[in-house]
């Protein structure tokens, strides 16, 4: 029988908290702490890109109803944008982060306008939209394989340097992606949680015909969420392709997990998106204790499966249809 | 800038014969979508990972274990109908996008175990010969290719293209199969399906098992999936993850929607159409800067996105589709 | 066990609770319906009329309580499965299925279609054709009744809300119903096409033995044209029997008075 559950941020989510401190405790005991913690740092870089490029992802859902596959070729378009400052035009890193996060807020604003309000408008139904999403990938794909080809790029950060603290090694770069990627996390709580905006785009998110009713003024909402997630994105982006490297496929190899941050948070939930992107790169990274590394990538596809069999709803959601 | 371009190639032999086989397969695939989407309501994005389960359990059971070819066909079969059971029992109560996503995932659940699973699969060197060489994926294929071609120069065409005797055989399948379906389609089987496209609900509340009915649909384009599979390996003449990526479904989907949904002969003329432009950009002399095979390959990505958009914003019913069916969905 | 012949119970409720999200919105109803009856079901708005249907019919899964039909527990049972033991239901909002043409609406709800199994459609095409005929004469019949056989080639989607409430209604004794359950069959209509579906419903009654439930807001439908009446308020059943009875019923004046809601036709929104 199928449940329609009720607003549970406590039951399954200390349910799930207490599974996850039990599988830490069993891993620590099974290959030592510092295996676990060295592995738990990277999976902290990875969730905290993942987390990024989901609260944006499930804050448009509640604007387009519909999850966007272009959401990460977003990615690549702030990756490859910083690309172009930081590596092409020579300059900080620094700069080739908030060039691209403007530069692909910009674009999210861009096919707002130029796409989505319009079909919005006509009631274009889901296969519609969903299909015109892909369209979007593909052709922002095309763009960035255009200019840079499929020639591996990095950006120009030390990709070599370690940091020693606590007995641990991580690399310096991982260590700057997991400061951005939270710092930006944290602000971003802040300001859903406590502005005003914040509260209006989390009630979009939520049930958009409803903060309708309510009186918010939709169509500015929406403008500052496509900014907020596509700079989000971008963020995302960058932050990937600097542990990583840069290929035009970057962000749709990221899309999958990231949906599955997404739906384990619970659809339309940015603190639910933000929550699974943290556990997914965790769960991801932990994996290669026990897996050969080369699997790891389908912890997040295995996770997303799951995750929509027994729980479509998340694991902080509420009822609604799936 | 002037660019010019030679045309030379719509005489081209090769030319026609690679669109024909590139559309048959695509054709194929999309028969069994377009059942799926266009008379189930079901969005399946699991194509690629059909054609793969089809390709590569028939070529590990002939290669690894020595089965005969059409044994090994029947098992590829038979995996396929498994498969779709899997990927259907859990994700069929989806809704649209959730339900695209699922399918699409668990394409890649096999296109990374093909990946990896090197002893199984040749992971990232393909797969299509056993390790001595001796024998290939294709090889009952090669005797019957060679007898078809036997055939041909009999009916007096002197020397026909190589791949030829698989654009027969591949269209023969795709021409089967639309009849089939389109028999089937309008059986009470059939209408069983469109009312769940239109509403599920009512359907339930008329005495039909809408989720086992479902899963036969996704089953049944399982099967033509892996068909389809089996054409592109002997197409490509080798078995490699990379050529079962989600792209290979979104390019099914591109074929779907040009020709436009609820209709099967029009999948047929949208590959050809898609398949045609696809193909002309590699045929079309194009001049090297700026076009370099990795800057054609992005034009064909974005060919295929603008098809999308383009189609879904101002003809969402494609070529054959009927305007008033679109109209009166939703 | 009582398979409800002649005069005795085919459809019984016992404690039906439904919730959601922590509110009950069937909270305990208990009834029955006597067989070849023509019962009522009415209440305020919210009072949980709809959902019980839903429960009922196997659309949403219930929390608690006791459905019988015709002697079989159905309670929790798959909404097909209720269908295909001869407890059928009509939506609220009408599900006319847009884009297939009235005639299809009407073959897909017969039973026993030997053609929907693929196997049979493939192996048995003789015996499958057969059947077809049967059941597109019975539609066509059953359209002819309801004077819709001349649009039996067209899209439902293009029917008036009127002709939509009419093939839902033939629709569904397409599938050879012994209990019918409509929700507001009368909801949107004209008087006299409401006059012309209360009277088929006794005719068919009459004719073929169909027992009727139906929501409804009107009540001169309810008080003129059906033999029982069953009250609901807040998700509880407070009344049950003859309608003026019912009618004269303390506790169902309250209820109405109470919800503020006043009695009239055209009933919308939630039951």
């Amino acid at each position: 029988m199928e449940r329609w559950s009720t607003r549970m941020r406590g039951g399954p989510a200390l349910a799930a908290g207490a599974v996850a401190a039990a599988a830490i405790v069993a891993m620590v005991a099974a290959k030592g702490l510092n295996a676990v913690a060295q592995t738990g740092l990277v999976g902290l870089s990875t969730g905290s890109v993942y987390a990024l490029g989901a609260i944006g992802l499930t804050l448009v859902y509640g604007i387009l109803k519909l999850v966007n596959f272009a959401h990460g070729d977003f990615l690549t378009f702030g990756a490859y944008t910083a690309f172009l400052v930081n590596v092409t035009w020579g300059l900080p890193l620094v700069l080739g982060i908030a060039f691209a996060m403007v530069a692909t807020a910009a674009l999210g604003v861009l096919f707002e306008r130029a796409m989505w309000a319009p079909m919005r408008a006509r009631r274009a139904g889901v296969l519609q939209l969903l299909l015109m999403t892909i369209g979007l990938a593909f052709i922002i794909r095309a763009v960035v394989q255009w200019f840079w080809s499929t020639d591996v790029r990095t950006l120009d950060v030390n990709s070599t340097a370690t940091v020693r603290f606590l007995g641990l090694h991580v690399g310096r770069t991982e260590l700057i992606v997991i400061a951005v990627g939270f710092a930006v996390l944290i602000a971003v709580g802040l300001l859903l949680r406590y502005t005003l905006l914040g509260k209006r785009m989390r009630a979009l998110a939520d049930d958009i015909d409803l903060a309708e009713t309510a009186g918010i003024d939709t169509a500015r909402v929406i403008l500052y969420t496509w900014v907020l997630a596509g700079a989000l994105a971008g963020l995302a982006g960058v932050l990937a392709g600097a542990v990583t490297e840069l290929t035009p496929e970057l962000g749709f190899d990221l899309l999958l997990p990231i949906f599955a941050a997404v739906i384990l948070g619970g659809i339309g939930d940015a603190y639910g998106a933000l929550a699974g992107g943290i556990v997914l790169g965790l769960a991801t990274e932990w994996s290669t204790l026990f897996i050969d590394a080369r699997w790891k990538i389908g912890v997040g596809f295995v996770a997303l499966i799951v995750a929509l069999i027994i729980r479509p709803q998340g694991i902080f959601g509420r009822a609604r249809a799936v | 800038m002037v660019l010019a371009v030679s045309l030379s190639f719509l005489s081209s032999g090769d030319f026609w014969t690679d669109v024909a086989l590139t559309a048959g397969i695509y054709a194929l695939v999309a028969l069994g979508i377009q059942l799926n989407v266009g008379f189930t309501g079901i969005t399946n994005f699991g194509a690629a990972g059909f054609m793969a389960i089809g390709a590569y359990t028939m070529a590990i059971l002939e290669l690894k274990a020595g089965f005969v070819w059409w044994l090994a066909a029947l098992c590829a079969i038979a995996a396929a109908i498994m498969f779709g059971l899997l990927v259907g029992l859990p994700s069929l109560r989806l809704r649209a996008d959730y339900l695209a996503i699922a399918t699409l995932a668990m394409a890649e659940v096999v296109r990374i175990i093909a990946q990896n699973a090197r002893g199984l699969t040749g992971g990232n060197q393909g797969l299509f010969c056993s390790s001595s060489g001796a024998t290939c994926y294709d090889d009952w294929w090669v005797h019957a290719s060679d007898k078809i071609n036997g055939w041909l120069t009999d009916l007096g065409w002197a020397n026909p293209p190589g791949l030829m005797p698989l654009v027969i055989v591949c269209w023969i399948a795709v021409l089967a199969t639309t009849l089939i379906l389109h028999y089937v389609q309008g059986s009470p089987w059939g209408r069983v399906l469109r009312a769940i496209r239109e509403d599920e609900d009512a359907a339930r509340a008329l005495g039909k098992n809408t989720f086992s009915f479902k899963l036969q649909s996704l089953v049944v384009a399982a099967v033509i999936g892996a068909v389809a599979g089996g054409f592109l390996a002997l197409d490509l003449a080798t078995i490699h993850p990379d050529d079962y990526q989600p792209l290979v479904t979104f390019y099914a989907y591109g074929v779907l929607i040009l020709g436009g949904l609820a209709s099967y002969w029009g999948v047929l003329v949208g590959a050809g159409i898609l398949w045609a432009i696809l193909e002309a950009t590699l045929y079309l002399d194009l001049p090297d800067p700026p076009f370099t095979d990795v800057r054609i390959a992005a034009l064909r990505f974005a060919i295929l996105g603008v098809a999308f958009i383009l189609i879904m914003a101002f003809r969402p019913e494609g070529i054959f589709g009927k305007r008033e069916e679109m109209v009166l969905g939703e | 066990m009582n398979d409800g012949g002649a005069n005795g119970c085919i459809f019984r409720a016992e404690g039906v609770v439904k919730r959601f999200a922590g509110i009950r919105a069937v909270d305990g109803a208990t009834c029955d319906v006597e067989e070849g009856s023509i019962t009522a079901l009415i209440g305020p708005n919210g009072a949980g009329k709809t959902t019980f249907f839903n429960v009922i019919t196997g659309f949403y899964p219930p929390d608690s309580g006791i459905a019988e039909f015709a002697g079989r527990q159905i309670l929790g049972r798959p909404p097909h499965s209720i269908a295909r033991l001869g407890m059928v239901r009509t939506f609220q909002i009408t599900k006319a299925l847009a884009r297939m043409p009235l005639l299809d609406n009407m073959m897909l709800a017969a039973p026993d279609q030997p053609g929907e199994r693929l196997a049979n459609v493939v192996l048995r095409p003789g015996l499958v054709r057969r059947r077809e005929r049967e059941v597109r004469e019975r539609a066509l019949e059953l359209l002819g009744i309801f004077g819709l056989r001349d649009l039996s080639d067209a899209y439902a989607g293009t029917l008036s809300g009127g002709q939509r409430k009419l093939l839902e209604f033939a629709r569904a004794l397409m599938a050879r119903p012994r209990l019918l359950l409509l929700d507001e069959p009368l909801a949107g209509v004209n008087p006299t096409l409401a006059r012309e579906i209360l009277d088929y419903m006794r005719r068919l009654r009459h004719d073929l033995g169909i027992t009727f439930l139906f929501i409804e807001h009107d009540m001169e439908a309810v008080m003129n044209h059906s033999d029982r009446v069953i009250v609901m308020a807040e998700g509880r059943v407070i009344a049950a029997g003859e309608p003026h009875a019912v009618r004269r019923d303390p506790a169902v004046i309250d209820a109405y008075l109470g919800a503020g809601s006043a009695e009239g036709a055209g009933g919308e929104g939630s039951a």
